[in-house]
């Protein structure tokens, strides 16, 4: 073996590759693997020298989430105000606030912390739904500041709260009847803002709106940091205008040498037309690297179903709410398709309700039989709401899906109570029929709407609890551990076509590996989430994750 | 001077694909002597006259007449936000809503935004898909709602169906919207803004001119005095339909200073103003309506209605219906 060639050799070493699937010796040179196998299949007759590091650990390919966004990282440079605990890119277990006490408590220390006395103080995460259905009064926020504009964003993205000071200056009083600003029992504004236009005019007073303002680098490590805590070494950066800025950034970020993940971005089709979208993804795909792959473009069909802008085939919603917000309509989706489709350019179609998926189930099978293309692996994205038909249209069409497997989780109970009734709730995120019906699936975080934790998104897909302890159709749906590995490895690999690069631990892929303290095939599936992850090895560069 | 005069005004467009949104905004560029800022929400769809176009820069375009048209995708807040922060002087922002957006979602901004004046909510239909289309399984709620708050509707293409279909059209929309009132338009027959004022160039301008000016109609509401804040929103809630927009400086009791009432449709909002009012206490309201506006009398019992008696006085009762010739 030549004398650049290290062999890590670990407890064990989980492949994924079906046709050797443990191991305990891997050879990488080059940012890639050369062999694996057992101590003398690698070692015994070439001498090679051995890092044994990792003799007390298990490795596993790193993780691939398939769905998450660049917003992650920009996020954590704001306070955390949610309902559950949440690890930082620090590697820092942020806990969860239980009440608006502790909220309070949590934007007092960060106020404190401040210099600038004008500069907003932006926060994210608050959680009405799993704190008691309470809301986040101006009130509330008076308390943190009356001389700082505040603003808290939803778990949602699409609610926010600000002090008084902020409805002073943006004048959003009691004058106005426009839609979105959410009156107080008082019959004054209550300080909760939504809709685009309320939303316009705070972000006008507050001089920016911290989740649009321009990448920076900064950002990009925040993420890359997040991804080596949480085992990620291939991230999605699952939809993006991709402006000359982002574009820069991530050329500058991913030819680092110590840039510690490999990032998938996948271009708005919105921010395009699709002639403009293919050849801006054309000549992008042309400046790949191996830690920065362009190729891919999303397409948002619907919105979501917690917040009822899902598109949901008849009986509806189960709480008799109308039905959701089309963002494409249903006939301009099939030239939107066919263009990206004859181009060869890989789509993930974001489709929550199962009227949005159908659209695009339709969309996709027009494209098919106009311009027949091998394996195009075009992707539903969330998907929650296909039934057994829709999975065999698309194990048809050759599409694949990535679902939503941490909603059972964080909203499952209200899936169960108002949005799709017992019978669609049980069988929501349906990771079971995918396998029965032979459909090419990943499981996903979307985060940061959930946390970026492939070993959570695993659980959620294994356990299928809901934050109440409510089982949601188990027996039918649920995954084996196994499974649930692939999930997060090499088919979720499988779903961005980089499944002959990253996925799993074989000869010629690139040498990354998540780094565990325990074999997840080994303990209770009930504490798979809790595992330790040590860090990462990407292109055989060793990162121990921070921990602070 | 009234208080809105340094505000500029919005219209929004709205309507399903394919109603001829993007149509009726190439002809209020071509055709307008102001200079519009539009917001466009399709990409590349603005086909104006090579010979028309000053500069093309990324995703706007300048045109020679002062106009500038912007490509929105997915940034939309931003680039409305650029063009306030620019500080450049439109004489209108005209924004056209995507295919399947909710207009008036859009609308509001020009309420809240104290730098903006909302004009009108211009909802365009198909006149040979409206009826199918709002009775349809998968859009059908999205494009009624898209006429759920509009004051003006543009009964699009008429000149390709004969009169019981256009008829048809009307009595869904009627349906829809009791009294909103429908203009019937075709490709060369688009009319202006409700408030904008038209070159007489074109070769279509002479109908386009006719069937404007028959269309709308003003009436202006002066009383020295000042409001009560509830009985004014009784009052508003009362004022007929035909009634598109009603905007002007007035004295709300209780409030320091002057305030700007903006109302478009049912939808109003009192804002702050910094402008001196000629003398003291004081009301100048101006509507715009459909040639169906009741007469002035009645409208001005409503308004009243809305005063606080000891302030009403009625030695400036100047008050009178005018045909606008906007």
């Amino acid at each position: 073996m030549s004398q650049d060639t290290v062999v890590f050799s670990a407890r064990k070493i989980v492949t994924m590759n079906p046709s050797r699937p443990s191991a305990t010796h891997v050879a990488v040179r080059e940012g890639r693997i050369v062999a694996v196998g057992s101590f003398d299949e690698i070692v015994g007759t070439t001498g090679a020298k051995v890092d044994d590091r990792f003799r007390d650990k298990v490795l596993l390919p790193g993780f691939v989430e398939g769905h998450s966004h660049i917003m992650e990282g920009m996020m954590w440079s704001l306070p955390y105000v949610g309902a559950f605990d949440r690890r930082s890119p620090e590697g820092k277990v942020v806990k969860g606030l239980p009440d608006i006490d502790a909220i309070v408590a949590r934007l007092q220390e960060a106020e404190k912390a401040m210099t600038d006395p004008e500069a907003p103080l932006f926060a994210w995460g608050f959680d009405p739904l799993h704190i008691g259905s309470v809301s986040l009064t101006r009130q509330d926020l008076d308390r943190v500041s009356t001389t700082r504009p505040i603003m808290v964003v939803h778990a949602s993205f699409h609610i926010s709260n600000v002090n008084t000071l902020v409805l002073q200056r943006a004048e959003l009083d009691r004058t106005t009847n426009i839609s979105g600003v959410v009156m107080g029992k008082d019959g004054e504004p209550s300080g909760e803002v939504q809709g685009i236009a309320a939303r316009f005019r705070v972000f006008r007073v507050l001089g920016s709106n911290p989740l649009s303002g321009n990448l920076t680098i900064d950002d990009v490590n925040r993420y890359a940091s997040s991804c080596c805590v949480q085992g990620v070494t291939t991230v999605t950066d699952l939809h993006n205008d991709l402006a000359e800025q982002t574009i820069e950034v991530y050329r500058a970020a991913s030819r680092r040498d110590d840039f510690s993940v490999r990032l998938v971005p996948a271009m708005a089709s919105v921010s395009h037309s699709p002639e403009q979208g293919v050849e801006k993804i054309k000549a992008l795909r042309a400046t790949n690297n191996d830690k920065l792959h362009y190729g891919i473009v999303k397409l948002v069909v619907d919105g979501s179903i917690q917040g009822f802008t899902a598109r949901l085939r008849w009986p509806g919603y189960h709480n008799g709410a109308q039905n959701g917000l089309w963002y494409i309509a249903p006939e301009e989706l099939p030239g939107i398709v066919a263009a990206y489709h004859a181009a060869g350019i890989q789509m993930h179609i974001h489709t929550n309700g199962d009227e949005a998926t159908e659209v695009a189930l339709e969309a996709v099978e027009a494209a098919q039989i106009a311009t027949p293309m091998p394996d195009h692996r075009h992707t539903l994205q969330h998907c929650q709401m296909a039934d057994a038909a829709q999975f065999k249209r698309m194990k048809t069409l050759g599409i694949c899906v990535n679902l939503f497997a941490n909603h059972v989780y964080y909203w499952g109970d209200s899936h169960y109570d108002l949005t799709m009734g017992p019978e669609r709730a049980n069988r929501l995120d349906a990771t079971g029929t995918a396998l029965r019906v032979g459909v090419p699936f990943a499981i996903h975080s979307d985060a940061p709407v959930t946390p970026l934790s492939p070993l959570f998104t695993a659980w959620c897909a294994v356990n299928r609890v809901t934050s109440s302890g409510r089982v949601l159709g188990k027996e039918t749906e649920a995954l084996t551990v196994q499974q649930a590995l692939n999930a997060i490895t090499i088919d979720a690999a499988y779903t961005l076509k980089l499944d002959h690069m990253v996925g799993s631990i074989e000869t010629g892929k690139y040498a990354d590996f998540v780094v565990l303290d325990a074999d997840p095939l080994e303990v209770a599936p009930e504490t798979i989430k809790d595992i330790n992850i040590w860090g990462t090895v990407v292109g055989g560069t060793v990162r121990e994750a921070p921990r602070a | 001077m009234m208080a809105s005069s340094r505000k500029t005004p919005v219209t929004v467009i709205g309507g399903f694909l394919g109603a001829g949104k993007t149509t009726y905004l190439n002809h209020l560029l071509r055709n307008t002597t102001q200079r519009y800022a539009v917001l466009v929400n399709d990409f590349g769809a603005v086909n104006i006259d090579a010979a028309l176009i000053a500069k093309h820069d990324g995703e706007t375009m300048t045109l020679t007449n002062g106009c500038v048209c912007c490509s929105i995708g997915s940034g939309f807040l931003d680039t409305l936000g650029r063009i306030l922060d620019s500080g450049s002087a439109f004489d209108h922002i005209i924004i056209e809503a995507s295919g399947v957006g909710d207009p008036w979602r859009i609308a509001e901004i020009a309420l809240v935004e104290p730098s903006l004046l909302l004009n009108a909510v211009i909802v365009l239909a198909d006149a040979s898909r409206i009826g199918a289309l709002l009775d349809d399984v998968r859009v059908g709620d999205t494009v009624r709602g898209q006429f759920d708050r509009c004051n003006l509707i543009l009964l699009n293409k008429v000149d390709l169906l004969d009169r019981p279909t256009l008829d048809a059209a009307r009595a869904s929309l009627n349906a829809l919207r009791p009294g909103i009132p429908v203009i019937e338009t075709t490709e060369h027959t688009l009319p202006g803004l409700p408030e904008g004022r038209f070159k007489p160039a074109t070769r279509f301008a002479a109908t386009a001119a006719a069937d404007h000016e028959g269309s709308f109609r003003r009436w202006s509401y002066r009383r020295d005095g000042m409001f009560d804040h509830g009985r004014l929103e009784a009052a508003l809630a009362a004022l007929p339909p035909q009634l598109l927009r009603l905007k002007g400086p007035c004295s709300v009791a209780g409030r320091d200073s002057s305030q700007l009432l903006q109302m478009v449709g049912q939808d109003w909002a009192l804002t702050p103003t910094d402008d001196e009012l000629s003398m003291g206490n004081n009301i100048l309201l101006v509507g715009i309506g459909t040639s169906g506006l009741p007469p002035a009398e009645t409208l001005d019992a409503i308004l009243d209605a809305a005063l606080i008696p000891q302030s009403i006085t009625t030695a400036d009762r100047n008050c009178r219906t005018i045909a606008s010739p906007l």
